[in-house]
């Protein structure tokens, strides 16, 4: 709690201490974040690896712009809005797909975000087709508020629906709830002949799982001020995907970390070079071969290691 | 009224029959034995019992209500608590919370997203005790996959023991493990069955096991019962004899 309190205040200082346009890279780390740690209580917490968290992303941030936009509520009640339709979308995804396991479960979680990506351009009239939506508005309340209109207002926003969530998740890993998500990732036969129904389980984690996904992506909307197909293709859920591996699956943080690390290492060499994309592919091999913890199991064992020879 | 009972269970695989019109009933308090060659069918009355396989025909009861073909976790929570022939333990958990969450399945509160501190201080205290039981308290802050095959095998039996079953269902307990730690285990589990009144099925094949604990044995052979009773009874049945010992007499 010490060490949560120390990040929250650094975080809160941080607009005070960077320039401007740094912070708008900030602002997009810290919401990939959040969508890479949401993916994780799937892939790291009950090892249902899901190739089409695209789909909770893009859902997020396309019912968030549309109702900006259309209804012109107040941004924070649009976001919440988002949450609850991508929540509500997630059940019966989260239904069909936890009927099946392994490489089925990634196919078809695969299948409904191409789904998605698909009627984007079936809807043209609605969704903008390839164009996306753009201009979408920070309206301002409830009750007046307009501070997450400015740069620094929506930074302390993500930031703080970034901490919030990571309590929210940490508590649920912690809980009773959480112990069987353990018992289902360490042996789920054994869990389901011990009298727990692991489907309900996994269905309960893959719509918690859409849920934060769609708050990343509501944030993203409101922070982009447009929505762009590529957010439901499957480029995206696998991007999402190495960002949890690379982080440290089953720790939360490592796939905060491991986002923020890949969207610094976009914005960097994508000034330099087109094909920065070949770097993110030979960091991710580096990884899965050297530190298959990934990066905040690395650290760990560091400090682990340090802490034996002193 | 008997705890369990099957009535002419049977199933097939493709052409084999591998069981055939079984049935058995288990007494409260009862400790029975099932026992019989390889491919007699055992495991499979086995899986039958706790729901992993759907019976062809026949039923299944228990405590008076009719449990077959429900699903598997429904049945565990009527009260059965079953171990895996290849033994089935969380590994990388420790054997203390391997044991607590075995405990936690019978709590009604184990939904809880949020604190649960009572819920798991509650299933602590049940799954110490059954460590304690099993005699494995010196292992319990171990990783599972770190304790040996036998103590593995016993932790097995702790977390069945912590889901407070009615009816324990071991599936070949000893298999795997060598002459003395077969020993040390019949040791402990005989403590811990004569202890309670807590009625078990047991699989096995080891005989000298099966007669140091089964009050009652039933004898399998290519589906089929062919004795059934006391165990010196079984042990002086000629037909057991020849289909299990052997014998060609």
């Amino acid at each position: 709690m010490i060490r949560f309190g120390i990040v929250a205040i650094v975080g809160a200082l941080v607009p005070f201490a960077v320039p401007q346009y740094a912070l708008t890279v900030i602002v997009a780390a810290l919401i990939f974040g959040l969508f890479a740690m949401s993916l994780d209580l799937m892939v790291g917490y009950c090892r249902l690896f899901s190739f089409g968290h695209a789909a909770a992303y893009g859902l997020g941030a396309y019912s968030a712009g549309l109702i900006l936009i259309h209804w012109k509520l107040p941004l924070l009640i649009g976001i919440a809005l988002a949450v609850g339709i991508t929540v509500l979308v997630a059940i019966p995804i989260a239904w069909i797909c936890t009927r099946s396991t392994g490489v089925s479960f990634a196919m078809l979680t695969l299948a409904f975000a191409q789904l998605g990506y698909a009627m984007l351009f079936r809807f043209r009239d609605f969704t903008g087709g390839s164009d996306g939506i753009a201009g979408i508005p920070r309206p301002p309340g409830p009750f007046g508020m307009d501070w997450f209109q400015a740069r620094n207002g929506y930074y302390f926003l993500v930031l703080g629906c970034l901490l919030g969530s990571y309590l929210l998740c940490r508590a649920i890993v912690r809980s009773p709830f959480g112990a069987v998500l353990a018992g289902i990732r360490e042996n789920e036969a054994k869990t389901v002949a011990l009298g727990y129904n692991t489907r309900a389980y996994k269905i309960t984690t893959v719509v918690l799982s859409y849920g934060f996904g769609g708050l990343a992506g509501a944030l993203y909307a409101g922070f982009a001020g447009y929505a762009s197909p590529e957010l439901f293709f499957w480029l995206t859920s696998g991007h999402v995907l190495v960002m949890v591996v690379v982080g440290g699956a089953g720790t939360l943080v490592g796939p905060i970390l491991g986002a923020v690390f890949f969207v610094f290492l976009e914005h960097q060499l994508s000034q330099v070079t087109d094909l920065w994309p070949l770097a993110f592919g030979a960091i991710f091999m580096a990884f899965v071969l050297l530190a298959p913890q990934g990066i905040w199991g690395f650290l760990a064992r560091v400090r682990k290691d340090s802490n034996a020879a002193a | 009224m008997p705890l369990l009972e099957c009535r002419g269970l049977v199933r097939r695989f493709g052409a084999l029959v591998a069981v055939d019109g079984v049935s058995l009933a288990i007494e409260p308090g009862e400790i029975r034995a099932v026992i019989g060659p390889n491919g007699a069918g055992k495991s499979t009355v086995f899986n039958l019992i706790t729901s992993t396989l759907k019976p062809h025909a026949g039923e299944v009861f228990f405590a008076g209500e009719e449990i077959t073909g429900l699903p598997v976790h429904r049945v565990a929570q009527k009260g059965i608590a079953r171990t895996f022939q290849r033994c089935h333990v969380f590994p990388a958990l420790s054997a203390r919370e391997n044991v607590r969450i075995a405990a936690q399945a019978r709590d009604v509160r184990r939904w809880r997203f949020f604190g649960g501190r009572t819920v798991v201080a509650a299933s602590l205290a049940v799954a110490d005790e059954a460590l304690e039981q099993l005699r494995l308290t010196r292992h319990a802050g171990m990783r599972a996959d770190m304790l040996s095959h036998g103590d593995q095998r016993l932790l097995e039996v702790a977390m069945a023991l912590a889901q407070k079953p009615r009816l324990l269902m071991l599936d070949e307990p000893t298999q795997g493990l060598s002459i003395e730690e077969t020993d040390r285990a019949v040791q402990t589990l005989r403590g811990m069955l004569k202890k309670g009144d807590l009625s078990v099925l047991l699989v096995e094949h080891d005989m000298e096991v099966v007669f140091k604990l089964a009050d009652s044995i039933t004898v399998l052979h290519r589906g089929r019962v062919i004795a059934d009773g006391a165990p010196d009874v079984v042990k002086t049945n000629v037909e057991v004899r020849r289909a299990y010992l052997g014998e060609s007499g």
